[in-house]
């Protein structure tokens, strides 16, 4: 759960269109009416209005059932107090958010979810980002005349209900999201509410674990402490998190993720809102796999020397490499190079790496993808599945990352049909076949193998020179999922010198052998792909949708200027 | 007035088909059938007769079944007879199924045709272990002579009757609670609207009815609205009813008279409960079982028990279960006792039942046990004040704070004479205070 402070009602609401169309309603809010669209539940309605109405059990994906009472609003014509989620929006309705009845009502319920609520914020790590707390200090009375004991649920506090969420009841508001995620989302019910009255408790049924593919969402959907991750919890007090827009590495659905870091360090992946693709949800592969971002073994560009290896600048690396590269035009020509992109790299990068191979008019280049167990992930629409193990393979081939006319890809280089002379491996986790000490023998074969990397594998171990090269959270681009959906990822912090981003090595390469400018930056490098990839004509850099993350479909979308 | 729903209770036979036909039962489903009469002139008859629910809302029943969709989108209509006689203090429905379940059954086949429904369904609550087995009993014989199932006496109707056993939940007896049960899930009252004539068990429009109302239904077929309209205090208060009352009075049980019999008579009535044990005052009566609002003894006076009679008193009839309470009763007791009961039986959805059913029971239980403080007192009205008119899905919660907050406001005295001197006022409860 993002935290969701309370905001003030904003001083004035969109204006209507002109000449509303069939598909709203107007409804009236504090006396101001707005259109709104008929679909929308009346908490969400009002969201356009610019007041916010607190809740708790509401979940604009989940079914509605108005539970916690938060949501009280008065209805013109309804003597009773109204839960806002339940009401259907209609043409006309008049809806009162600032009554002293609907304050008196929602601080009721703020007043009975805090008496048996443990209180215990210092050590929750829902702690910031708890709607418990925002809506008790935007909503609630800040004390209570309850003097009795609190509830206990011995058994059911700190227990990990399945491999990776914990589970505490004394912080539970009985809210029932996790289990109409699990029911409703998931598919897989494996919460239910337990027993019933002041005893309720949500739990997992007939002790089953909760280990579906998502069971990190059944945390985010918990407005309160009582589920959260074993992963994350007690790293890091949320607060002093940064959030960075991000794009999941885990495989090609491309999920939008916030990447949430402090000082160099990943704490964790969140989901990222986008209805056309991951919706509020992340798979738990990819949610754990934020762990990784900052695992390093490369801190330096290192040169061989025979037996011996050196740590190097990494200029005179480059500059290695591109001897290299010429050594090898001039003595066996460009079929003698070979050119390996990545399914983990961004189009940028692998397009960098195409024109290198175009401006020594080699085809020898390739890309390759492990492929995975299908994950998937429920937006509105649709299940959106993927079985790659990395996230841009279908960008990398784009790119143009194949053999060209007469030449070869990876398969004929570790089959033996092809003998480069010269290698250069633009990632050394390209796949699992990196760490597979026959391959990368077969590779070894090469006069000449370069790459760049993060973390030591059996190609960093053979290679001739290894550059140190970011992870996702040092660097920015975009990627293109498994719907053709162009999405950028932005840069957490800057990695550590002399570590940079694939595409600044790659640039860097570019131009020591003579094309490129070293000032180019991956939004000029886009602006190449928009110019000359096929599909790519209307991706801009820079242009707000994009920088927002909300994401292109190359060919569903047209800008000013566009043809 | 003569008995009309008891008048074979303690008959013998009174349970078996072939005794209630003898009894001119099922006559009224031969009369409906042999007349020709449509669902909709059945429905007029009831209308006519002003029959409200005997459940505890008394809402026209006529009128509810007439909610039904004209257009049900191919969706059959479920019939619900309502034997989740829970409330405390009520033990009449109880009374109808043990002992003369075929005029409940025909109730149910008479209200089932009227709203043109082919499954119908009697949810009865789980400790009724006998009267489950006596509804079945009389199903089985009412299948086996024709009356339940295809082409029912030849008429082209079919209806399917089943018992349901709950599991022994209060809130099971609220309708949309009963219909998520009867679906198989957890009992928890739905939001309305959709109101269960619309969408109710399995999504498809459903009318749910109290076992006492149906039982009404063969009787107003047979004698007609007229005759059922004219029985009671008024024309919006009508029929026969049974009243339960317990407490401590002389002779407690299920009593019938036209509705609207004066409360006194139904104490010290001699047809009826015959007065006060011991010879006792009345401190307090509860009208309508535990959700209704006490009554002092002043308050008993000209309170005729019908729907329209006890809500002028502040009260409400319920489901006429009259819990008469004398002065040697602690009302803080009493008060706790209730709320314990609510507090045990809230199913836990919305945040104000679950947790101020509790608290209530714990602070009514610390004045009870000379523990409590003078600004418990208001503390307890604040709390029933926070948890009703609209705070929760159903009406659970605004029944739950009816003993507290009627006693605090009644019997302040003995509140205050709790928490002062750590004492019971009748002194049941004389704890030492050093």
């Amino acid at each position: 759960m993002s935290a969701n402070p309370p905001k003030p009602p904003a001083a004035a609401p969109p204006p209507a269109p002109a000449g509303p169309p069939k598909d709203t309603f107007t409804v009236v809010f504090d006396g101001t009416p707005i259109e709104v669209p008929k679909h929308l539940n009346l908490i969400e309605a009002a969201k356009l209005a610019g007041i916010d109405i607190p809740h708790f059990c509401f979940h604009p994906r989940l079914s509605v059932v108005g539970q916690c009472r938060m949501c009280l609003v008065e209805i013109e014509g309804i003597p009773k107090i109204q839960a806002a989620c339940t009401t259907p929006l209609k043409d006309g309705l008049s809806v009162k958010t600032t009554t002293d009845k609907v304050k008196s009502g929602r601080a009721a319920t703020m007043e009975f979810l805090l008496i048996n609520h443990p209180l215990d914020c210092p050590i929750c790590d829902q702690a910031g980002e708890c709607t418990l707390q925002d809506n008790s200090f935007g909503y609630g009375n800040q004390l209570s005349q309850f003097d009795e004991t609190k509830r206990q649920y011995p058994g059911f506090d700190r227990t990990l209900l399945g491999p990776h969420v914990i589970a505490d009841m004394t912080r539970c508001i009985q809210c029932t999201r996790c289990i109409r995620f699990c029911h409703e989302i998931a598919g897989t019910s494996e919460l239910t509410f337990l027993d019933r009255g002041g005893r309720t408790l949500v739990w997992t049924h007939d002790g089953k674990p909760l280990a579906n593919d998502w069971s990190g969402c059944a945390a985010d959907v918990c407005p309160v402490g009582a589920l959260t991750t074993r992963e994350f919890r007690f790293r890091k007090r949320v607060w002093y998190l940064n959030k960075t827009r991000s794009v999941c590495p885990g495989c090609n659905v491309g999920c939008n993720t916030s990447i949430e870091s402090k000082e160099e360090i990943v704490y964790r992946f969140l989901p990222r809102l986008n209805p056309a693709v991951n919706d509020y949800w992340l798979c738990d592969h990819g949610r754990f796999l934020s762990e990784s971002l900052n695992a390093r073994d490369v801190h330096k560009a290192t040169i061989r020397a025979g037996s011996s290896v050196q740590d190097v600048h990494v200029p005179a690396a480059i500059e290695k490499i591109a001897q290299e590269i010429r050594k090898t035009v001039e003595t066996t020509g460009p079929s003698g190079l070979f050119f390996l992109g990545s399914a983990h790299l961004s189009n940028e990068e692998n397009f960098l790496l195409r024109k290198i191979a175009d401006h020594l008019a080699c085809p020898n280049r390739d890309v390759v993808v492990d492929k995975s167990r299908t994950r998937k992930v429920k937006n509105p629409k649709e299940w959106v599945s993927g079985d790659e193990a990395g996230a841009n393979y279908r960008g990398a081939k784009e790119m143009g990352l194949e053999p060209g006319r007469g030449g070869y890809g990876l398969e004929a280089v570790l089959s033996g049909k092809a003998s480069p002379e010269c290698i250069l491996v633009a990632d050394a986790g390209f796949a699992a076949a990196a760490d597979d000490a026959e391959k990368v023998a077969l590779l070894r074969r090469a006069r000449f193998l370069g790459t760049a990397a993060r973390t030591a594998n059996a190609l960093t171990r053979a290679a001739d020179v290894v550059l140190p090269a970011a992870s996702l959270a040092e660097k920015e681009g975009t990627f293109t999922n498994v719907q053709d959906r162009v999405q950028k990822f932005d840069r957490a912090f800057l990695p550590r010198p002399p570590i940079r981003a694939h595409w600044e090595l790659l640039l860097m390469l570019a131009v020591a052998i003579g094309w490129g400018d070293r000032n180019w930056t991956p939004a000029d490098v886009l602006e190449q792909i928009a110019a000359e990839v096929e599909g790519y004509g209307g991706i801009r850099a820079g242009d707000g949708e994009l920088e927002g993350g909300a994401l292109l479909k190359k060919g569903d979308f047209a800008w000013a200027g566009q043809p | 007035m003569e008995p009309v729903l008891t008048r074979r209770i303690g008959k013998e036979n009174s349970r078996t088909i072939d005794g209630y036909v003898a009894d001119g039962g099922y006559a009224a489903w031969k009369k409906v059938l042999s007349e020709g009469w449509t669902p909709e002139r059945l429905t007029d008859e009831v209308k006519k007769s002003g029959l409200r629910g005997r459940g505890g809302a008394g809402f026209p029943t006529g009128v509810k079944w007439g909610f039904i969709p004209k257009d049900t989108k191919g969706k059959p209509i479920y019939l619900l007879c309502n034997a989740d006689e829970s409330e405390p203090g009520t033990f009449k429905d109880r009374l109808l199924m043990e002992q003369d379940p075929h005029q409940v059954i025909e109730g149910v086949i008479l209200s089932a045709y009227a709203i043109k429904c082919k499954t119908a369904y009697i949810y009865i609550r789980g400790e009724f272990y006998l009267g489950a087995r006596v509804l079945e009993k009389a199903i089985e014989e009412a299948y086996a002579k024709g009356y339940l199932g295809e082409n029912i006496l030849g008429s082209g109707y079919a209806l399917d009757l089943t018992v349901h056993r709950g599991a022994g939940a209060y809130i099971c007896g609220e309708e949309t609670g009963l219909i998520e049960s009867l679906e198989g899930k957890r009992g928890q009252p739905r939001i309305k609207p959709p109101f269960p004539a619309v969408s109710g068990v399995f999504n498809a429009p459903t009318i749910v009815n109290n076992v006492e109302t149906l039982a009404c239904v063969p009787h107003i077929v047979n004698r007609g609205a007229e005759w059922f309209a004219k029985i009671g205090r008024n024309e919006k208060n009508t029929g026969p009813k049974l009243y339960c009352i317990s407490g401590h009075v002389n002779r407690p049980g299920v009593y019938e008279a036209a509705m609207g019999l004066q409360l006194k008579e139904l104490i010290f009535g001699d047809a009826y409960a015959r007065g006060m044990k011991g010879g006792r005052k009345v401190k307090a009566v509860i009208p309508g079982g535990a959700s209704a609002n006490m009554l002092t003894a002043a308050e008993i006076e000209d309170c005729p028990l019908d729907f329209d009679g006890v809500a002028a008193k502040g009260s409400m009839l319920g489901s006429a279960a009259i819990i008469v309470m004398n002065e040697d009763t602690c009302i803080v007791d009493a008060a706790r006792n209730l709320s314990k009961f609510f507090s045990h039986e809230s199913c836990g959805q919305c945040t104000p039942c679950r947790e101020g059913t509790p608290w209530l029971f714990k602070v009514l239980d610390r004045i009870e046990e000379g523990e409590g403080r003078v600004e418990d007192i208001d503390l307890l009205a604040r709390i029933c004040g926070q948890m009703a008119n609209g705070m929760t899905i159903c009406v659970f919660s605004d029944a739950a704070i009816a003993p507290p907050l009627s006693s605090v406001s009644k019997f302040r005295d003995e509140y205050l004479h709790h928490v002062e001197k750590k004492t019971c006022l009748v002194g049941k409860r004389a704890l030492v205070t050093a």
